[in-house]
């Protein structure tokens, strides 16, 4: 007996966490508790080093140290002040009325909010509760179907998990041992294109079932002239010039400059030639632009900025991903400042669930220090390594088993529970198997994005519920009696999007370039060079990583330019800045 | 009972009195980082001491504020199963959580670092960075914090037993009422039909 439990601890271990876990105390001390009795035990028992816990002071020493997860708060409180400071209902009125009128209009307007607060902060459930209250009645006033709805608010919500800025990369990027910013460089792309297949969708409905997202009436449209036209030649007009401006810019710069820096700059042209054209219309009273033209220009200009201020700075490398979030809650603290929007009780509450969220946040990663303290000393990081390793189909064999337990796991655990719990079991295993880690991390983050979409349990799905009609209402501007949503509706509308989640895993692990790991120093392994590698010259794995990494070079801009690209920067920001100081008002 | 009782109510004011001060070190930190930031690329200067600042204030926040936390209920349980059992069983699971879990755990960790703080302490030692801080105070808040945990722990435990014993209502209802979730959702309603009024007022003025 005793002899059977000491060969196998690690998998006893295991399965130990796993009760621990759903015993239904809080899993920081679940899981430091599973790990002190069985680093007691195994002390008890000889199998562990008498020293075994001494090790734990210093590995929580480590955990205060840590730079990276500083940027936890930081970007928390951003996203606390940013929710209450109105951008967000702004930008949902205007882009509403712009895109009503069209089929489908209000979820792609949802779609385009939800990406644009995710770009600025990492906060899910402000997202969704800001789009289920404003949204929502708009999108029920009309007609639009009920699952589909809910669905496009919830999923568009989500999507704060996987583009930049973003918690849940930091703490990937902090467990795998990975720039927080090349999580953010890699999750850019995969970002934006999880959002066109959003749209994709929708666009899909509304072919398939039109009267399911039917077009708004155009007298839905408050932001008129007073001769009754829209103004969307005028705003079309304004589009086409900034984006002629970005492209002239973009054209001017140097070709070495790398894509990323390239993006964030030329926009940055763009969106301040658009606002300057705004302010002199304004100022000079030239009567040039619409009153839609003029209203969505300043509607966008908080987010773009605060967009620049967090992401541009760390794209162009002159921001950490920390100070990145430190600037960006400053700037979110003006804003808020200067529409009139922050008071003591919201500074205060803002700080006290900053300091709440860090604090729970960080207590689950001392836990599962403890566990991994005793984990490791009965191996079980080898047996981990050993069960996965020895699956059928290497690596792309470990990948859909390791998506489908992260899939599974996560109807259970949210994402913070899963990062710390689950990836320092499987990074190093990948790792081994020669995947990249930025790209695995990347990978896991959108797979993880569906924890909030999962019924019954996800939490955009909670928080969508907790904010929809729960009984029926009648429409103040219509009069019209409108049902309520039912919890059913919410869960069933999340499902399109859980499968759309689910192929975009399948797109990156299909195309792993659609993550630009190109970081100079780096190689870049994907998938089926490694696999021919992995075929053709096992010994020679070191040296064949060099062409691998070319091609993904390409895309992200040469490694041996960036040591001269760092001037530019340096200069385009220097530009950014005057612009920014500019666009203060 | 009572004693304890009136022992557990100290403790929650003390926690209470812990977290609305520690809170503030958020904002000490997210200030010192931005305006490093802006100064190392403004003027190019920097000093080590303010960057190890930062991470000095965000370990006082998550150490510090560990009882805080939990006497608000901060730390996330999964209740995928124990959400099915009567409120009796779910207090059981705290007591045996608190007692079994957390007590034992804040008894070791404060157990193996105090020596290593007394050390830091006698030897007087700094950071290894030029510029760098003293480096007990900082090692201080690990067995600090555990002690906060600790104390916060008694008193949810004797809350919890009292509740058994039926002396004092629920103990795991939110303090305030109401989640972070719904305070912003009555705060976007009630600034939503403000301007709903604002523009019916002003459609009627002409």
């Amino acid at each position: 007996m005793m002899d059977f439990i000491g060969s196998n601890m690690a998998p006893i271990m295991f399965g130990s966490l796993i009760v621990f876990l759903l015993f239904g105390y809080s899993v920081a001390f679940s899981l430091g508790a599973c790990g002190l009795f069985f680093g007691i035990v195994g002390v008890e028992m000889g199998l562990m080093p008498q020293t075994l816990l001494q090790a734990l002071p210093l590995r929580i020493f480590g955990i205060m140290q840590n730079d990276t997860l500083l940027a936890i708060p930081f970007f928390t409180l951003m996203g606390l002040i940013l929710e209450r400071s109105g951008m967000a209902e702004d930008l949902l009125d205007t882009i509403g009325q712009l895109f009503g009128p069209i089929r489908g209009g209000l979820a792609y307007a949802v779609i385009f909010v939800g990406a644009m607060l995710a770009a600025t902060t990492g906060v899910v459930a402000a997202s969704v509760i800001s789009m289920g209250l404003i949204s929502l009645p708009i999108m029920l006033r009309y007609g639009y179907d009920r699952r589909l709805s809910s669905g496009v608010i919830a999923a568009s919500g989500t999507l704060a998990q996987i583009i930049p800025p973003s918690l849940v990369l930091i703490i990937l990027a902090d467990q795998l041992g990975r720039s927080v910013g090349d999580l953010y460089k890699g999750a850019f792309i995969p970002g934006f294109v999880l959002t066109g297949l959003y749209v994709l969708y929708v666009l899909a409905v509304t072919f398939f079932r039109p009267n399911w997202a039917p077009a708004l009436p155009a007298e839905a449209r408050t932001i008129r002239e007073d001769s009754g036209s829209a103004g969307l030649r005028s705003l079309g007009v304004l589009m086409v010039l900034s984006v002629a401006a970005a492209l002239v810019f973009a054209k001017t710069r140097p070709d070495s400059t790398p894509t990323d820096e390239l993006i964030v700059v030329s926009m940055c042209v763009g969106v301040g030639v658009a606002f300057l054209l705004a302010v002199g219309n304004r100022a000079l009273k030239l009567g040039l632009l619409s009153r839609m033209a003029e209203r969505v220009t300043f509607v966008l200009i908080p987010p773009l900025a605060l967009i620049f201020l967090v992401l541009g700075t760390i794209f162009l490398g002159v921001a950490t991903p920390t100070e990145g979030g430190a600037m960006g809650a400053v700037g979110a603290l003006a804003m808020a400042v200067g529409r009139g929007r922050l008071d003591m009780p919201l500074l205060r509450q803002a700080l006290d669930s900053t300091m709440k969220l860090a604090c729970f946040v960080l207590f689950i990663l001392i836990g599962s220090t403890v566990f991994s303290l005793s984990f490791q000393a009965v191996d079980g990081p080898k047996w981990v390594e050993h069960l996965l390793t020895s699956l059928p189909g290497g690596q792309l064999g470990f990948l859909i088993v390791v998506n489908i337990l992260i899939f599974v796991l996560a109807f259970f655990l949210d994402f913070f529970e899963l990062s710390f719990i689950v990836i320092p079991l499987i990074g190093p295993v990948a790792e081994k198997l020669g995947i990249d880690l930025v790209w695995f991390g990347v990978l896991l983050a959108i797979n993880m994005q569906t924890s909030f979409m999962h019924p019954p349990f996800g939490f955009a799905l909670f928080y969508l519920r907790s904010v929809a009609p729960t009984s029926d209402y009648t429409d103040k501007l219509t009069g019209k009696r409108i049902a309520k949503i039912t919890t059913e509706q919410i869960y069933w509308g999340a499902v399109p999007f859980v499968i759309i989640q689910v192929v975009m895993v399948g797109l990156v692990i299909a195309f792993p370039s659609l993550v630009s790991t190109n970081l100079g120093k780096e190689a870049t392994v994907d998938v089926d060079k490694a696999f021919q590698q992995m075929q053709m010259a096992p010994k020679e794995r070191g040296s064949a990583t060099e062409p691998a990494s070319s091609p993904a070079s390409a895309a992200g801009g040469a490694p041996d330019s960036q040591g001269r690209s760092d001037d530019d920067a340096m200069k385009s920001l220097l530009e950014g800045f005057k612009k920014d100081a500019d666009k203060k008002p | 009972m009572a004693t304890l009782l009136q022992l557990s109510r100290l403790i929650d004011r003390f926690s209470e009195f812990i977290g609305r001060w520690v809170a503030w070190l958020v904002l000490a930190a997210v200030l010192i980082s931005a305006i490093n930031a802006a100064v190392r690329k403004g003027f190019n200067t920097s000093s080590n001491a303010y960057l190890e600042i930062q991470w000095y204030l965000f370990a006082a926040v998550f150490l510090l504020a560990a009882g805080y936390t939990m006497l608000r209920q901060g730390h996330v349980k999964i209740d995928v199963i124990s959400g099915r059992f009567s409120k009796r069983t779910q207090i059981w699971i705290d007591i045996i959580g608190l007692a079994g879990f957390v007590l034992p755990l804040v008894y070791v960790v404060i157990h193996l670092s105090m020596p290593l703080v007394i050390r830091s302490y006698v030897m007087n030692e700094y950071s290894s960075n030029a510029g760098g801080l003293i480096r007990w105070p900082v090692f201080a808040l690990l067995p600090a914090g555990f002690l906060l945990l600790g104390i916060q722990a008694v008193s949810e435990l004797i809350k919890r037993v009292a509740f058994l014993k039926g002396l004092v209502p629920d103990p795991t209802e939110k303090p305030e009422g109401k989640t972070d979730e719904e305070q912003l959702a009555a705060f976007l309603l009630l600034k939503s039909e403000a301007a709903a009024r604002e523009q019916a007022a002003l459609a009627k003025k002409p």
